[in-house]
């Protein structure tokens, strides 16, 4: 299956191309950017660090993060397509994979668990710890990531 | 000068050092863009339901992602001048730095005064918004001429 999607015309496109490749890295550090930026700031946050800021303000911030998934899971999806064989059977991009997985899935708890924040208690600059639990996970996750992202080019 | 220089030789004989510049300068970027990408978005009038007082909060966390950058990024450098220094997209990205630390200044000498007097949770006027997109514009700038670095020639 792998090696066939290889041979698609679009997978062609990204390999050969001059300038596809490059585009679809640069809309992909743009997506990271947002997804692990905002995420990052959500976390963080929830962890104690600038706590001026009222936990509930990522409740809206969370589109933006789904816009910036959205980004790169298309233009992650047409980079695979170029090397399949070689990615599928990389350690380095199998654990990005699933960390970004646990991490959206992750980010969905965690939005929701702000949003029930916000109905349920009138001091919402208080976070529990579960929440607080989850935002060291998600963290850990992103910057997981980032590490075995960036090792896929190495190993 | 930097050539041959121990710092220079370090970076070079020190087979991991490479990828570990490269996943924290990747972090560095994440905290630099998310924190902005929030304060811009606000700035350009997005967002309104986000205080613009409290999320100034994330400027520290947004200054710790540009010192990362900037002492990695500095490495990078030292590690390999002469690839850098005559690279265009390089050239180009240093450029678009400088601008959006001008952008910054301007920002917190004419702006934030202005901003101070107005309801945190109103519209901005028309030079708020355009100091935001051109944050914006100069950080994405710099996201995709450093991801270009490899793809273009000499300038």
């Amino acid at each position: 299956m792998f090696v066939w999607l290889e041979t698609t015309p679009i997978a062609q496109l990204v390999a050969l191309s001059l300038w596809a490749y490059p585009a679809l890295l640069s809309l992909h550090i743009i997506g990271l950017a947002i997804v692990v930026g905002i995420f990052s700031m959500r976390d963080l946050r929830l962890l104690g660090i600038a706590h001026g800021v009222e936990p509930t303000a990522f409740i809206s911030l969370g589109k933006l993060a789904w816009i910036g998934f959205t980004i790169n899971a298309l233009s992650g999806i047409l980079l695979f397509t170029s090397q399949a064989t070689i990615f599928i059977t990389s350690i380095p991009f199998l654990l990005k994979i699933s960390f970004i997985t646990v991490g959206m899935v992750l980010a969905v708890i965690i939005q929701a668990r702000l949003s029930n924040l916000l109905v349920d208690d009138g001091y919402i600059n208080s976070v529990d710890r579960t929440t607080r639990f989850l935002a060291a996970i998600s963290m850990s996750l992103w910057i997981g990531a980032i590490i075995a992202g960036r090792l896929i080019a190495y190993f | 000068m930097i050539i041959d220089s121990p710092l220079n030789q370090w970076i070079l004989d020190t087979y991991w050092l490479w990828p570990v510049l490269e996943i924290v300068h990747f972090f560095g970027l994440s905290l630099l863009l998310g924190g902005l990408i929030i304060i811009d978005l606000r700035l350009m009038g997005y967002f309104r339901s986000l205080n613009l007082e409290t999320i100034n909060n994330l400027v520290p966390l947004v200054m710790c992602g540009f010192s990362l950058n900037l002492v990695t990024g500095i490495l990078f450098f030292i590690g390999d001048p002469m690839r850098y220094s005559v690279n265009i997209g390089f050239q180009i990205k240093m450029g678009l730095v400088i601008l959006a630390g001008l952008n910054t200044l301007f920002y917190s000498w004419k702006i934030k005064p202005v901003l101070a007097n107005s309801s945190v949770s109103s519209d901005t006027p028309i030079s708020v918004k355009i100091v935001g997109l051109i944050s914006l514009l100069a950080w994405t700038g710099v996201l995709v001429l450093g991801r270009l670095i490899p793809y273009v020639g000499t300038g």
